[in-house]
């Protein structure tokens, strides 16, 4: 019998028995803590300077970050829950309510999620990525590279964690092929971390890494009536940041786990196995990749003009147009929970705002640490990036972007400025594996021990968060994308 | 009393015993169908001592111990002159004489030990006969035959149920032969074991090879075994090569010592044991298997090995049990320093519990023997069973819950 069906399905967990009980009654008293702290501000005497409608919503928001962070229920069944208690207190009307989800940010993610699941379900993106290693993955060093940046750019196009996802497979086979020893040879170590850490830093350059960027750019246009970035403006923002945070992920990579493998030629040979495996490019495939381009081309050039969620939805229907997709691989490759959650956290965040809940919220927290807008980006950046390394990504967004934006005027940004400042040190999660499922699928991989993450992690991290305030700082001061 | 017990326990166990005119072992016997089984009588020693007999049918000259009927009360008397110590014979089961709906008599599924049912669903063993004969396994499964087919489920449920229903056993105890794969043999008996959990209130035991994957003692204890037994059988490799030598080319002492290791963890404390075999080695060498086994958490359980025919006696002479009695009183004194749960482990006819050890080493143990009676009792048995599952319930985890939860 293998061992992939029997001996790795249970774990038995042999810490002491009463840690073990006081671990199980964990949930229960999360789930109390969260109840708890809904019932106390929504029962509490409504505080001066915000509406019976503000304090409910922050009831409401209590509740679903305690849960969120605290991982007590689904992010997406708290998100669903957030939608129907928003009418149930009387904050807003069901039907305005129900009507958020319908916002675009929701299904440009939706329609990003369904052509990355194209991408796979065809196996292009792994021809892709098993070409540029073949081709550039000659000796150690440079497959490493190779890995490194090749798991960066896929992450430009798709979710950071399907790329991982994706490619796990690709990595465990070179170092099986290469027998590396698990836990003990640096260099498995360096080609795990190069496929999460690559991943992580490719996927906050553009709107399509992850849900973060959509999802702030969804609660900005709650708040502002309109989003005012392009594709391309948001890309031209990260960008610097992806670029010299892939130089800091190599250094660190390389210092942390020399390199003690002399060759890679058995690699070599499996890679091209499996290219030859493949055959010959298909049609569907040739034709996936054009809409993909063209796709990417709209985006970057009439994006602004016609709507992201548009062009997403519209490169969707030629898809199933020319049968190039089946309904069938779609439900199979969506992450359809991640988007219930989106819709979700931006109603919640609607309903922040609207009853003025996010600006008291922000004046006496984020507010009282950040009296200049240099002192905020540094603050709020701050939050963003150590939150991030505890919690899904995408809850950092839904909590940060309503106390963002609550306290954007006060302190002299302008409200769409808050969206970046948020969104991209949201992705720069490195130390843990629940920071991010590119650094989980890694850690999964069983060659990684935590010890080997956390310290080099926390450096890429911190390094990260320097990063980006001397980017806003000079380039986008230089550039106007912000006044300091 | 109890410390003859002991001693009586063991000399039966080398020597066996005669049978007055009159008694038949077929009749006797509790193990009727074993190999040699109609051969083997179960008696219940003062103080609770389980001990399984062979019947000497040499006449006077054969075994000094001879069971006798006297007012419908079974004795034992050793040599002429000595008073007769009471005993119980575990008798046959009404079970026994039963089939199942597929017409196999029941005893050739479940024997009665003690108050368990031992079921050995496939009865064969890899190693048994493929270069010489092999003496570590006293039920002498199958020797040379291939494996046969393992027996339904469902007949082995019948048997249980009607095991149940007569209160004839409080749990049960699966085992099987030596089986060379990553899984020591429990995937043989998984289903087994999910199906008794899954229908009966009971707690399980196994007996299997020790597993070369770890990830079997974990899939073991989350199947619902309650307690388990790799056996170590020997400390010395050479004295185990003698043994057996196909055993010992196909499972080292490494790999025993790694799944024991890893079953301490998993299981609770005092319910993983390993048998050692007095007699196959130098009583030192068995006291140093004794000390590896404390260490590692793991209860040692001390078989005095008995040759079934004259031809193993030049390879493996007879033990005087006078000879090994300060390894036994070394087994009681390791397992209490190691701070070992003695209570649990119980009724083993043909091997010497560490608790039962307490008599060689001159204490009364009386808190362990308390707590051993009070898990005999009927509140005892549903407090062992009720907290065995509250144990398993707080510490399985199936790694698809963690995903689900790391919500990947």
């Amino acid at each position: 019998m293998s061992q992939e069906n029997t001996s790795k399905q249970y774990v038995v967990d042999t810490r002491p028995l009463a840690l073990v009980l006081l671990s199980r009654l964990n949930r229960p008293l999360r789930l109390l803590l969260g109840l708890g702290l809904f019932a106390l501000v929504y029962s509490m005497e409504t505080p001066e300077g915000l509406s019976e409608e503000g304090r409910k919503a922050m009831a409401v928001f209590a509740l679903c970050l305690t849960w969120w962070v605290l991982n007590v229920l689904p992010l997406m069944i708290t998100s669903l829950m957030a939608i129907a208690l928003i009418p149930l207190t009387g904050i807003m009307p069901a039907e305005q309510a129900y009507s958020l989800f319908g916002n675009s940010a929701v299904f440009f993610i939706m329609g990003a999620f369904i052509l990355a699941a194209c991408l796979m379900k065809s196996g292009l993106s792994t021809r892709l990525g098993l070409l540029f290693l073949q081709r550039f993955g000659h000796s150690p060093r440079s497959l490493l590279c190779a890995v490194f940046l090749m798991n960066a750019f896929m992450a430009f196009w798709m979710s950071e964690h399907a790329v991982a996802a994706m490619n796990f497979p690709i990595i465990m086979e070179i170092v099986m092929v290469l027998k590396l020893r698990q836990r003990r040879s640096s260099y498995a170590k360096a080609l795990f971390l190069a496929l999460a850490w690559g991943s992580t830093i490719g996927g906050v350059a553009t709107l399509l890494g992850g849900g973060r960027a959509p999802l702030a750019l969804g609660i900005l246009e709650q708040y502002e009536g309109t989003n005012p970035f392009t594709f391309l403006d948001w890309t031209l923002r990260a960008l610097p940041v992806v670029v010299i945070m892939l130089g800091v992920g190599w250094l660190v990579i390389t210092r942390f786990f020399p390199i003690d493998q002399d060759s890679v030629a058995d690699a070599e040979t499996a890679l091209a196995e499996k290219v030859a495996k493949l055959g010959a490019i298909s049609r569907d495939e040739k034709a996936i990749g054009a809409v993909m381009l063209g796709t990417v081309a709209t985006w970057v050039l009439a994006g602004h003009d016609l709507g992201l969620a548009n062009v997403a939805i519209g490169a969707i229907v030629l898809l199933f147009v020319f049968k190039l997709v089946k309904w069938r691989d779609v439900e199979e490759y969506v992450n359809w929970g991640i988007i219930l959650m989106y819709g979700g956290a931006i109603c919640l965040g609607a309903a922040l705002n609207d009853s003025g809940a996010a600006t008291w919220m922000a004046q006496r927290t984020l507010g009282l640490m950040a009296d200049s807008p240099t002192s905020a980006v540094a603050a709020l950046s701050a939050s963003s990036w150590l939150l991030t390394e505890a919690i899904s990504n995408s809850a950092v967004v839904a909590l940060m972007m309503p106390m963002g934006l609550g306290m954007a005027d006060t302190i002299g940004l302008v409200p769409a400025t808050i969206a970046p400042l948020i969104a991209i040190p949201a992705g720069l999660a490195f130390a843990f594996p629940i920071g991010t499922p590119a650094n989980a699928i890694a850690y999964s991989s069983g060659f990684l021990r935590l010890r080997d993450i956390i310290l080099p992690g926390a450096i890429m991290g911190a390094t990260g968060w320097v990063v980006f305030n001397l980017t806003v700082r000079f380039y986008w001061t230089w550039a106007g994308y912000i006044h300091l | 009393m109890n410390a003859s017990s002991a001693h009586l326990k063991l000399e039966l166990a080398m020597r066996g015993l005669r049978l007055e005119q009159g008694l038949e072992a077929a009749e006797l016997a509790a193990a009727g169908t074993e190999p040699g089984g109609d051969n083997l009588v179960e008696l219940l020693l003062p103080g609770d001592l389980v001990a399984s007999c062979q019947v000497d049918k040499g006449g006077d000259g054969g075994s000094r111990h001879r069971l006798t009927v006297e007012n419908d009360r079974f004795l034992l008397r050793t040599g002429d002159d000595s008073t007769p110590v009471p005993v119980s014979v575990v008798g046959r089961p009404e079970f026994y004489a039963k089939t199942t709906s597929a017409g196999t008599k029941m005893n050739r599924l479940g024997l009665l030990h003690g108050d368990f049912l031992a079921i050995d669903p496939a009865s064969a063993c890899s190693f048994a006969g493929k270069s010489k004969p092999c003496v570590l396994c006293p039920a002498r499964r199958n020797r040379g035959a291939t494996r046969r087919k393992p027996w339904p489920l469902e007949e082995v449920l019948e048997v249980i149920r009607a095991a149940f229903d007569e209160g004839a056993v409080e749990f049960i105890y699966f085992r099987t032969g030596h089986y060379h794969d990553d899984d020591g043999g429990f995937a043989l008996l998984e289903p087994y074991v999910k199906a008794v959990k899954q229908h009966f209130d009971t707690l399980v035991a196994i007996q299997v090879s020790p597993p070369s994957d770890a990830g079997w003692v974990d899939r073991a204890y989350a199947a619902g075994v309650d307690a388990v037994n790799y056996p170590l059988f020997t400390f010395d490799e050479k004295s185990q090569a003698r043994a057996c030598a196909d055993r010992c080319t196909q499972v080292t002492r490494e790999q025993t010592q790694a799944a024991l290791e890893r079953a301490a963890r998993v299981f609770p404390r005092g319910t993983v044991w390993s048998d050692l075999m007095v007699g196959l080695e130098e009583p030192t060498s068995t006291i140093e298997g004794i000390d590896l086994l404390v260490s590692l958490g793991v209860l040692p359980v001390l078989s005095l090995h008995r040759p079934s025919d004259l031809a193993s006696l030049a390879a493996h002479p007879l033990t005087d049990p006078d000879d090994v009695v300060p390894v036994y009183a070394h087994l009681y004194k390791a397992a209490r320093e190691a701070r070992l749960n003695l209570q649990w482990l119980r009724d083993l006819g043909q091997a010497v519990t560490p608790l039962e050890a307490r008599f060689f080493a001159g204490d009364d143990a009386k808190l362990d023997v308390a707590v051993s009676s009070f898990y005999r009792s009927r509140l005892g048995g549903r407090a062992a069973r009720s907290l065995s599952r509250f144990r398993r319930r707080l510490r399985v985890k199936q790694v698809s819950d963690s995903f689900d939860s790391s919500q990947l």
